[in-house]
């Protein structure tokens, strides 16, 4: 019955190979560089055993950017998902087939659009002299809306954009998966004295859940790299209020003190944390 | 408890006609049934009677009270779905007490009355378990429940045997004829079995194409079908049907063709010389007789295919061009090739005129 068969080995060996060399790599010399004190300055280093990341926790931007990261996770992975039940609910409750498709299509065209090119786009809309998002506060008031200088709302107004190429796409999934479900259990809440709003909470969302979550999952692991976003809307700014584990990792290595071995131990730690926090999150999911 | 009166009921989807000018009360208390073949629009008007479909033109009233722009949980009904159609994310439990939640009824009383329902319905062991626990008997028990436990006033099903096996149709089907019998919801039943509606009827609405062929009890319409399709339709096995003229004689009638000659006598006809009509007799109405016997209105012929059912066989042979069935006991039935004769009683003989296809029998 069992025969020995190669041919998986034969298919799997090429893509495990340049996989291995892609993400094996430079995980390896990460770890091997942050034991280490390189610096962009100097061509060699010595090994300094775990010394960086005994200074991450003493490190007052650190834990400001793990506070960050954490703030933009929560508020895009909820957003997101709010955004998408909320319009997806909207499109299947509301829009004529011919209508939901046209939409449908509209939607889709934000997360179509390289990230880098949607925060150019964005920053230049937010521009307090010169966007058309703050144009009309200008024109009201007379002031300047300044939202991507402000601390108090550069954050959120980066979240927006997110929310915007994202939010928008998985409304989509959701009228999709809307549609999939069969209609019978919505026409027996009707008659069981449901409201229009108790059939979406009480049956079709929880109906969804498992979908759901998946969204939430990709969503989470998507928002992890936002630092293409963040970089051309504020570069962590003002001050350290949008600085994410990223974007400061990012700067301690290339742009402030060349600090290498400090940022890859960094790197080190969120991959670690990022690969826990994801598995234990799963398993309670499953 | 209500009546349900359809006045002038029409329904559209587009250009395409699917109810047309329906017309039917429904008195307090009874059991009707909706019977017809797929698309005739049994399970439309249902769902317009639910307020599942909009209704395009005409009334519908329940109760009294027009309901035609209520939203289907003003309208007092209840509704029982071919496929079950619980929540299959909630317990037993929480499917049958949805509705009641909605309706804000105190939680002791909820649970009250989901133990009483449970008990009368032998739900009691599942309610805790989720409907893909459950087989397809008991998922429709459960909507049955569900259903029940709200005390509507109007009970609609809507094909709720058909995706169970045979054992478990006929055992629902009493059920559901026993609980009416205690609840005597007024019920609206729609299903294209005939044998469901022959049994739990009070009375048939029998539909073709969007509108009513007959209106009856289960009695009325198997003795006295109003047209062609409803005789063809009801019973099984399914009546005899030969092409005949009509031709005036001394006391009668006689019907001929090629082969046939049948005398019937003018008082249960009305029939006019010449006039082209189908004859039809159900198969359980032929008599065995010996081939020598000298009777009117004999059919004879060669059995070619001999079905047995049990107590009793249907014999199939050709007589004057048509494939006709009899129905015989199944003790000392002929074999395949034996010769057979069949006596037609006049009183179980039915007419139809071939172009309305309208009964011919005199009221």
């Amino acid at each position: 019955m069992k025969q020995k068969n190669s041919l998986p080995a034969v298919f799997l060996t090429p893509a495990m190979m340049i996989l291995a060399v892609l993400a094996f790599v430079p995980t390896v010399y990460a770890i091997y560089i942050s034991l280490q004190n390189r610096e962009l300055s100097r061509p060699v280093g010595d090994f300094v055993g775990i010394a960086n990341y005994i200074d991450l926790f003493s490190d007052r931007r650190f834990i400001n950017a793990i506070g960050v990261s954490l703030t933009w996770e929560a508020v895009t992975v909820g957003m997101t998902l709010i955004v998408a039940v909320g319009l997806g609910i909207l499109l299947f409750e509301c829009a004529a087939p011919r209508m939901r498709n046209i939409l449908a299509l509209l939607f889709l065209m934000p997360v179509i659009l390289p990230r880098v090119s949607a925060a150019f786009v964005w920053k230049f809309a937010f521009h307090p002299l010169y966007g058309i998002a703050t144009y009309p506060y200008k024109a009201i008031t007379g002031q300047p809306l300044d939202l991507l200088s402000n601390p108090a709302t550069a954050l959120a107004t980066v979240a927006l954009v997110d929310v915007w190429q994202w939010g928008l796409f998985f409304s989509v999934i959701v009228l999709k998966l809307l549609e999939t479900l069969p209609p019978q259990p919505f026409e027996a809440a009707r008659l069981d004295h449901a409201r229009t709003w108790e059939i979406y909470t009480h049956i079709a969302i929880p109906m969804l859940k498992a979908p759901l979550i998946s969204l939430a999952f990709v969503k989470m692991i998507e928002s992890l790299r936002a630092f293409d976003l963040i970089y051309v809307m504020t570069r962590g700014g003002p001050g350290i209020t949008t600085e994410t584990l990223d974007m400061y990792a990012f700067s301690q290595g290339f742009i402030e003190s060349g600090r290498i071995s400090y940022a890859s131990s960094m790197a080190v730690l969120m991959m670690i944390a990022t690969s826990i926090a994801f598995t234990f999150i799963w398993k309670r999911v499953q | 408890m209500a009546n349900i009166v359809c006045s002038n009921v029409d329904k559209q989807y587009g250009a395409v006609n699917v109810i047309r000018d329906f017309n039917l009360d429904v008195a307090d208390h009874e059991f009707i049934v909706f019977l017809g073949p797929s698309g005739c629009g049994k399970s439309t008007l249902l769902r317009m009677i639910a307020g599942l479909e909009d209704i395009s033109g005409g009334k519908v009233m329940i109760g009294g009270k027009t309901v035609n722009d209520l939203p289907p949980r003003d309208r007092g009904v209840a509704m029982v779905f071919q496929n079950y159609a619980l929540y299959p994310h909630m317990t037993i439990y929480d499917n049958i007490a949805f509705g009641l939640k909605r309706m804000k009824v105190p939680k002791p009383e909820i649970d009250q009355r989901i133990r009483a329902v449970a008990a009368t319905l032998g739900l009691d062991p599942y309610l805790q378990r989720k409907p893909t626990e459950l087989s397809g008997g008991q998922q429709q028990r459960v909507a049955i429940a569900r259903a029940m436990i709200k005390t509507p006033r109007v009970f609609l099903f809507d094909e709720p045997l058909s995706n169970l096996d045979a054992k478990l149709r006929n055992h629902m089907r009493v059920e559901i004829a026993r609980l009416h019998q205690k609840l005597k919801t007024t019920t609206i039943y729609v299903t294209h079995d005939q044998l469901e509606a022959m049994t739990l009827a009070d009375r048939i609405v029998l539909m073709k194409g969007g509108a009513i062929e007959q209106v009856g009890t289960p009695a009325e319409i198997y003795d006295r079908p109003r047209t062609l399709f409803v005789a063809g339709f009801i019973g099984t096995p399914n009546m005899n049907f030969i092409d005949v003229s009509a031709e005036k004689v001394e006391d009668g009638w006689a019907l001929r063709s090629a082969g046939v000659d049948f005398r019937v006598s003018s008082k249960r006809f009305a029939l006019a010389p010449g006039q082209k009509v189908v004859l039809g007799f159900r198969p359980a109405d032929l008599q065995k007789q010996e081939p020598s016997a000298a009777r009117t209105n004999v059919l004879a012929g060669m059995a070619d295919l001999v079905e047995f059912h049990g107590n009793d066989a249907l014999v199939t042979f050709v007589f004057a061009g048509c494939e006709i069935g009899a129905l015989v006991k199944a003790s000392g039935c002929p074999k395949p090739g034996d010769p057979v004769s069949f006596a037609v009683d006049e009183d179980s003989i039915h007419l139809f005129d071939q172009a309305t296809g309208l009964s011919l029998l005199k009221m």
